[in-house]
């Protein structure tokens, strides 16, 4: 919890060692570093994410949209991320720290053309490099981010800045940020070359600490959008050209003593113009075992109805896919945008090796139906979708 | 925070104090001024050294040494601190930080590098015992003849504190005091960068294993190559465990940055000590640190 600060108590030990020294004549003592972090971080995470969804049963017949996939199996993997992200943060000096993260990660697979079929195989590399400077202030800090990620069809550059100042009792922390992003899209189909996007975040949002063991947290969020939102590489799939969202967020963390342990639940709230409103709800019990063990269970819920142009199957025609209506202006048959409800299961298991090491293990459970909706019945003739994602990590401080 | 302030030059005043090479660092406008200012911490550092030198017969550590067995000393003020801050040490520590141990330098003799006999050892630790001095009415009696007491554990820590306190009157709020390694900062580079400072590799002497950047306090490094002498891979160095008279084997080297140059040199002497015992020793100081164990390892807060 960051409403301690640090150093503002030394243990008693370098306490005792200070308080001799404090008898020698006109020693005078410098106060200890303020706040920017004292400790450098490294950490390494592997990241193995496998998606897998039950191809419809004539899938392998229908060769003029899909890419000879097997109709042998039930399943099929779809999308294999196998990716590698190390970030290191520095403490420079008294004020300032310079963190860089170095993503690596190989995408293999097919994304879904239409629905739940697949149009092609894709292969990219990407390459993402953040880094972010952070001015440390009395009561806060400043940040501004750079990032600019290239694929060989999407490159994506953003600025962002986040500000946060806590009142001097540290017990009310807002916090306000803004980014805006730019992309340039180049699909390799040629479907259209050059299309730009370009949009803007807004976050604001308090956090209070309201007992020892109670913390609250309330985030509002904003995105405007403008330009190329469609997604290429699928069939029928033309979509507004600007978008605007709103999130409400709100989460408390509650300590348990007796039971050393600390709950999490968050709620989400998104409505956006194109018809979409959904809700997330968040559970996590962080389970200390000992000094040296932490083991989080986590349930996630998700609902949303279907954006307004987006277009239903019709299961007349399947297994060829649905045509948009007559006239529509916009349509799109990404699964995406239509009404479904989520569940994802996870439990990250936490070994704390030494005072500056630990190792993490998460492993993710997500799956997606229709009939999981909060409320209705969801989009039909979709396909569950099932996905699973094991990370490793590493972090160290020092 | 410091401010940063771009018409400031920074000047270098290299001096030899102490037997080793110190340097006192500082930006300010002019650079006369800069002279007379370094002058005046110079001649602080200087002031110490000859007031507590065990080298110079008659400096205060010699003449508490002088009377060793015959009686008590008056002392100043400043001398009267400076022993209790031993006293106090020697407390913390269970009698591990002794400064009557220098006697110990009588068996071991780190040129002509020989391990000096059981008995040689018994009977100079005999003449040690921060427990056998008395200090009272601002006075001090080493009660056995041929008992000494030695400053070296902190005096060259505390003239870097003093001298930097010289400057900070004067009105300096960027650069540091340097001596021969023990060092305490006065603020930020002029461009409001921090100082960084290399800690030096305790087996390659011109390599760093490390930068650790400074602004405020103090930083030292206590190691086991300054004075030392190996026989069939074993090395001594000139740490003297004051409990067992033999010279310490865990860490290669432990820099400790804190408040004052003062505690982080005797917080780093301490660590070197207690041997094994010394890295939860520094986790529960608080202070930052770099220690190097006899394996290479590196371990840091």
């Amino acid at each position: 919890m960051a409403v301690i600060k640090h150093n503002s108590k030394l243990p008693e030990l370098g306490a005792a060692l200070l308080g001799a020294a404090m008898t020698l004549p006109c020693i005078m003592l410098s106060a200890q570093a303020e706040t920017a972090p004292e400790k450098g971080t490294l950490s390494f995470k592997y990241l193995n994410y496998k998606e897998r969804q039950q191809v419809t049963s004539n899938a392998g017949s229908s060769g003029a949209w899909t890419d000879s996939q097997s109709s042998a199996s039930a399943y099929d993997d779809r999308v294999h991320v196998k990716a590698t992200a190390t970030s290191v943060l520095l403490p420079l000096n008294g004020e300032w720290s310079l963190s860089g993260t170095l993503v690596t990660d190989s995408i293999s697979g097919a994304s879904p053309a239409y629905h739940t079929q697949s149009l092609s195989k894709l292969q990219d590399f990407r390459r993402a490099v953040d880094t972010s400077l952070t001015r440390y202030l009395p009561n806060g800090k400043l940040a501004l981010g750079l990032s600019h990620s290239g694929e060989n069809d999407y490159i994506s550059r953003a600025v962002s800045l986040l500000a946060t100042q806590a009142s001097d009792d540290k017990n009310t922390t807002w916090t306000a940020g803004v980014a805006i992003q730019r992309d340039v899209i180049n699909p390799v189909n040629q479907i259209v070359a050059s299309e730009k996007k370009r949009g803007s975040d807004w976050l604001l949002g308090v956090t209070q600490v309201v007992s020892m063991n109670d913390i609250v947290q309330l985030n509002l969020g904003h995105y405007s959008g403008r330009g190329y939102f469609s997604d290429p590489y699928k069939i029928y799939d033309e979509r507004p050209t600007d978008r605007e969202h709103q999130t409400f967020q709100a989460r408390w963390n509650h300590h348990v003593a007796a039971l050393n342990g600390t709950s999490r639940l968050a709620y989400r709230f998104y409505t956006d113009t194109w018809g979409i409103r959904s809700h997330t709800i968040d559970a996590e019990w962080v389970q200390r075992l000992g000094s040296e063990w932490r083991v989080a269970p986590q349930l996630r819920l998700y609902s949303q109805n279907a954006a307004r142009f987006y277009v239903e199957v019709d299961p007349r025609i399947a297994p060829f896919p649905t045509s948009p209506p007559p006239n529509a202006l916009h349509f799109s048959e990404d699964q995406r945008l239509s009404a479904f409800g989520a569940v994802t299961m996870g439990l990250k298991v936490t070994r704390q090796l030494s005072v500056d090491t630990a190792v993490d293990f998460k492993v993710e459970q997500y799956g997606q139906k229709a009939a999981w909706k909060f409320n209705g019945l969801g989009s039909q003739g979709l396909a569950p979708f099932y996905a699973r994602s094991i990370q490793v990590g590493i972090t160290h401080s020092f | 925070m410091s401010s940063a302030d771009k018409n400031l030059s920074v000047q270098r005043y290299p001096f030899r104090a102490m037997g080793s090479e110190c340097e006192v660092v500082l930006a300010v406008k002019n650079q006369a001024q800069a002279y007379a200012l370094a002058q005046k911490a110079i001649a602080e550092v200087l002031r110490i050294e000859k007031k507590y030198s065990r080298y110079t017969s008659d400096s205060m550590v010699a003449k508490i040494n002088q009377h060793a067995g015959l009686g008590p000393v008056a002392c100043d003020d400043e001398t009267w601190a400076l022993l209790h801050y031993a006293e106090q040490l020697h407390e913390q520590t269970q009698g591990l930080f002794d400064i009557t141990s220098g006697v110990l330098r009588h068996a071991w003799d780190f040129k002509s590098a020989v391990v000096p006999a059981a008995e040689k050892l018994d009977a100079l630790r005999n003449k040690m015992g921060w427990y056998k001095v008395v200090l009272q009415n601002q006075s001090i009696a080493l009660p056995d003849v041929g008992m000494e007491i030695d400053l070296g554990g902190f005096g060259k820590e505390y003239a870097a504190d003093r001298a930097a306190q010289v400057l900070q009157a004067q009105g300096v709020s960027s650069g540091y005091v340097n001596l021969a390694g023990d060092m305490r900062f006065l603020g930020a580079k002029p461009s409001g960068e921090p100082w960084m400072i290399g800690i030096q590799d305790p087996r390659r002497q011109d390599q760093v294993v490390a930068t650790l950047p400074m602004i405020q306090g103090g930083l030292a490094t206590s190691g086991d190559y300054e004075r030392f002498f190996e026989i069939d891979d074993k090395r001594y160095c000139h740490v003297l465990n004051p409990l067992t008279g033999w010279p310490v084997q865990y860490w290669r080297s432990v820099s400790v940055a804190a408040p004052a140059a003062v505690v982080a040199g005797c917080t780093s002497t301490i660590a070197m000590l207690k041997e094994k015992e010394g890295l939860a020793f520094l986790q529960a100081t608080g202070f930052d640190f770099l220690a190097i164990d006899s394996s290479n390892q590196v371990h840091m807060r």
